[in-house]
């Protein structure tokens, strides 16, 4: 039978097009076999192969199938003879004798067809598992995707994979990927693409179908303590903490809603606002037990022309908008890293430096490195000259972790710098919950949405040396009395029904 | 028997409502200080360095409003007025908010009637009129129940001295007592009176920096104990006065004032100046303040001079720049009819009410500058070569024979007419100055 395949592989080889598709073909399967059977064996595990297993020798395998025939056309073309004329004189009487169908050649070529069908069937299931891995979406476009995958790899969804929130489930959703991936290829092809590239607002899928998932709302949220290390800019990095008790129930089972009360099955909220950053409101609507709908406009909105403007319903991105892509604040990352002990704090000024490293305006990730080592070590070469030779080692490692810090947060070719997304979570400035809970969206009343503190979060310490500042008793005579006794009474009385 | 039970009731319901009061106040306070620190953290520190925090009073002890109140609005739960009035203030500062109520500051938001307002409000615009005039004099408070703290946007924010509040008090503490620090020293300070009082009108803080008063502050700044309770100028500090040692603060003999006008004899501010009411005993006040760091005779010997500018003023230029000005309305000469739409207005405005007005201002605080080249010097040159040609122009008999009479006849204009030689001869033999013996001579 090897023989016969040998013997008709030579055969049907015409043409120096047609002899290239059989070695392409033939060389292309064989290899994507040997990879295949390398990487159920374990003896590959570089994922990156997986673009040229799936990728590149399916192609190359249909490219030299094609090839073939074209060899015989043009064989046609050259010779003037016929087709059937051509196979006697190649194959001889024995193979192409009968009608066409029935000839031995003909059986043959149809069970070599339904093998490759069934290899391509096969290799294309592979192709789309892999397309449908994490790791194909991060790396396949390498340069516009790096960020996303850097954050994503470290975000608390990097066992989540990307199709599982940005492709819709069905065939619908898979063609409408692919076609989407199409232009993808064409706009990475031709530099179409834009820098940074926007946030997909549109194409995501409906979280109530995706996050759902697992974060079902009916789920019992209760509230959540939260602490905030914040290191100082002294010469110790001094510790102070920012505890807050997130109130995020959603409600449910007769408990007092809280954040997710944005979110429960008999609420709706809807808004209006400007654009797709959906950052500037006009008009926030909620539902109330009546199913009327309460009205809050905007007085500060200036005039928007129609296609600026979007409606929707509030689901869970409004809010998590940055849950997997998340980008740091150079502070906290900062604190985030003295918090889990990867920067030493026997280094003076050490939050204030390392801050001042990464933050500088570098144009290139090669700059920065540079930039970042330099600003570090000669900051303690001038002014600790003595430490500086004794702790080396702990000023490399520090420059280590701050270039860290510096590759996972800042893409210069993709226009991402500190502050390029803005997180909906919480508030900075006049952000995320502020962007509703201000004094500028008033019902008809003139009433605002409530943008007290305490509606959201209690505070148990702000910005101070004990973590549960306002836990400990109240001392009359200090300045900070009535706060403190407030603050105190309003978390213990969150609990109550 | 049964009045008894019932009166023991209603003590016990006082009682418990003042308690349950004095903690629902102290629950409000601590919610207001919560997000207030963290939307507006300025404000927040400013409070928490104040002498109100170290009292335990904080925002809703002064910005509670009562039910009624037409600035009163629901905020987070309280019922709460954005607007802090002297009644406000005069809880805690009752003597302060009644002095204030009695002082010529607190009518500085009438100003709608004077020439002043009339002037902002035709020749520039209201907007100017708000920012300019009513900053400082203070606006007539407006409500405007769509605005989120009912104050209309065009009289808030407004800490003009004379404000004309919803309530009906006039004034406000903070125009001096800069919210929410409240400091004592930023108050005592001439930086809290030079807001207002400067500028080509009324140079009082051009005229304090030239003085030796202002000088010596300034040298001095750090000894000037601004941070004391008792602050007495040669008690409890002895280098320089600011405005407040002189005007307001307690003397040797004397409690403080916050009716500013109490140790004032001359009005230095109309056309013609003229005395105050009861001025001696403003003048024996003003006194008390000198005699802290000088002898009778070098105070004494300053109102001799001071007052005998003012009389110079009055007498060779106030008086017949008025004079001439009256003869011209009753001739009929203006030829527009509106108010300051001729020439004339605008040169006799300027003589009075800013170069006249530099003049007293000048020496009343001891500014030689101010005295003379921004003062009596800009007054002669107005006087004689741009307002007098100015009533010329209108040709009239009865204007132009007064003129004529004036310069020929009234010595200390005929120097117009005279040669060079001989005026100068008569300053070196004194025969000049003799002309203004009765400068000196007055009460």
């Amino acid at each position: 039978m090897f023989n016969k395949y040998l013997s008709f592989i030579r055969r049907v080889s015409v043409t120096g097009l047609g002899k290239g598709g059989v070695i392409l073909t033939t060389s292309s399967f064989i290899t994507l076999v040997i990879l295949e059977l390398a990487r159920m064996l374990g003896l590959v595990t570089n994922a990156y192969v997986g673009l040229v297993t799936y990728l590149l020798f399916p192609f190359l395998f249909v490219v030299g199938l094609l090839l073939i025939p074209l060899g015989w056309y043009q064989l046609r073309k050259k010779t003037g003879l016929s087709t059937r004329r051509l196979l006697e004189e190649k194959f001889g009487p024995d193979e192409t004798r009968g009608s066409l169908t029935g000839s031995r050649l003909f059986r043959f070529i149809t069970l070599l067809t339904v093998i490759n069908v069934f290899f391509l069937v096969a290799i294309s299931t592979q192709m789309l598992g892999f397309m449908d891995s994490a790791y194909f979406c991060g790396t396949a476009c390498h340069s516009v995707m790096n960020p996303e995958w850097v954050t994503y790899q470290q975000s608390p969804h990097a066992r989540v994979r990307c199709v599982q929130c940005h492709v819709g489930e069905g065939a619908e959703a898979l063609i409408d990927s692919k076609l989407n991936g199409l232009w993808q290829i064409i706009s990475v092809t031709f530099n179409l693409y834009e820098r940074p590239i926007p946030t997909p607002v549109r194409q995501l899928r409906p979280a109530r179908e995706t996050c759902e998932k697992c974060h079902w709302p009916e789920k019992f949220y209760g509230s959540r303590l939260m602490t905030r290390y914040n290191y100082q800019s002294d010469e110790e990095s001094s510790l102070l903490y920012t505890t807050l008790n997130l109130k995020i129930d959603a409600g449910k089972a007769g408990a007092k809603a809280g954040i997710h009360w944005h979110i429960g099955q008999e609420n709706e909220v809807r808004y209006t606002s400007v654009g797709d950053r959906r950052e500037m409101m006009l008009r926030v609507e909620a539902r109330r037990p009546d199913g009327r709908y309460h009205r809050y406009y905007n007085r500060n909105a200036t005039a928007h022309s129609a296609e600026d403007v979007v409606e929707r319903s509030m689901d869970c991105v409004d809010c998590h908008n940055r849950a997997t892509h998340i980008y740091e604040e150079p502070e906290r990352a900062v604190d985030d890293r003295i918090k889990r002990g990867l920067l030493d704090l026997s280094l003076p000024y050490l939050k204030r430096e390392a801050l001042a490293a990464i933050t500088r305006n570098y144009t290139d990730s090669t700059e920065a490195y540079d930039g970042i080592a330099q600003s570090l070590r000669n900051f303690y070469m001038r002014n600790y000259p003595e430490l500086e030779r004794e702790k080396t080692t702990i000023i490399d490692s520090a420059v280590m972790v701050l270039r860290d810090i510096y590759s996972r947060n800042i893409h210069r070719s993709m226009n991402i710098g500190w502050d390029t997304y803005a997180s909906h979570i919480g508030h900075k400035g006049n952000t995320g919950c502020f962007r509703c809970h201000n004094p500028a969206l008033v019902d008809s009343a003139g009433a605002a949405i409530s943008y007290d503190c305490t509606l959201c979060h209690s505070i148990l310490a702000d910005n101070h040396k004990e973590p549960f500042q306002f836990l400990e008793p109240a001392e009359t005579g200090d300045r900070d009395y009535q706060r403190h006794r407030y603050l105190k009474d309003e978390f213990l009385n969150s609990f109550k029904k | 028997m049964n009045n008894k039970v019932r009166y023991i009731g209603w003590l016990f319901t006082l009682i418990i409502s003042f308690c349950s009061n004095i903690f629902g106040d102290d629950l409000i306070a601590g919610k207001c200080l919560t997000c207030h620190k963290e939307m507006s953290p300025g404000l927040y520190q400013q409070w928490y360095n104040s002498a109100h925090a170290a009292m335990d009073i904080s925002c809703i002890d002064c910005h509670q409003a009562q039910k009624g109140e037409a600035d009163a609005f629901m905020h987070e739960g309280a019922l709460i007025a954005t607007l802090v009035t002297p009644q406000d203030c005069g809880q805690c500062h009752s003597d302060e908010a009644e002095q204030v109520q009695m002082s010529y500051h607190a009518t500085a938001g009438e100003i709608l009637e004077s020439q002043d307002a009339y002037l902002a409000h035709v020749a520039g615009g209201e907007p100017a009129a708000i920012q300019g005039c009513e900053s400082c004099h203070g606006a007539k408070v407006k409500i405007d129940p769509s605005s989120p703290n009912k104050l209309s946007p065009k009289s808030w924010p407004n800490s003009g001295i004379g404000r004309i509040n919803p309530d009906g008090s006039k004034g406000s503490c903070n125009a001096c007592h800069t919210r929410h620090t409240f400091s004592v020293a930023q108050a005592r300070q001439p930086e809290a009176c030079s807001k207002c009082h400067l500028g080509p009108d009324h140079p009082q803080r051009e005229v304090y920096e030239e003085s030796k008063h202002g000088n010596a502050y300034y040298t001095h700044i750090k000894d000037m104990n601004l941070e004391a309770d008792r602050w007495i100028a040669g008690m409890d500090y002895f280098e320089a006065p600011t405005c407040t040692s002189c005007h307001m603060s307690a003397t040797v003999s004397l409690p403080v004032t916050h009716d500013v006008g109490q140790r004032l004899s001359w009005t230095l501010r109309p056309p013609i100046s003229v005395h105050k009411d009861n001025w001696q005993q403003k003048r024996a006040n003003m006194l008390t303040v000198c005699s802290g760091c000088h002898s009778a005779s070098f105070a004494n010997g300053h109102y001799y001079q001071f007052d005998a500018v003012v009389e110079l003023y009055n007498e060779k230029f106030a008086k017949p720049a008025t004079e001439i000005m009256n003869l011209v309305i009753k001739n009929n000469l203006l030829e527009n009819p509106a108010s300051f739409s001729n020439e004339i207005e605008w040169v006799y405005w300027e003589l009075w009410h800013h170069e006249g007005r530099r003049m007293r201002h000048g020496a009343s605080m001891m500014g030689p500058d101010y005295t003379w080249w921004h003062g009596a010097y800009d007054v002669a040159h107005n006087f004689y070569f741009k307002f007098i040609p100015e009533a010329q122009k209108y040709g009239n008999a009865e204007v132009n024979t007064y003129i004529d009479n004036l310069i020929k006849n009234d010595p200390m204009h005929s120097w117009l007419v005279t040669a060079t030689e001989n005026l100068k001869k008569d300053i070196r033999s004194g025969e000049m100055q003799k002309i203004y013996r009765k400068m000196f001579e007055q009460r």
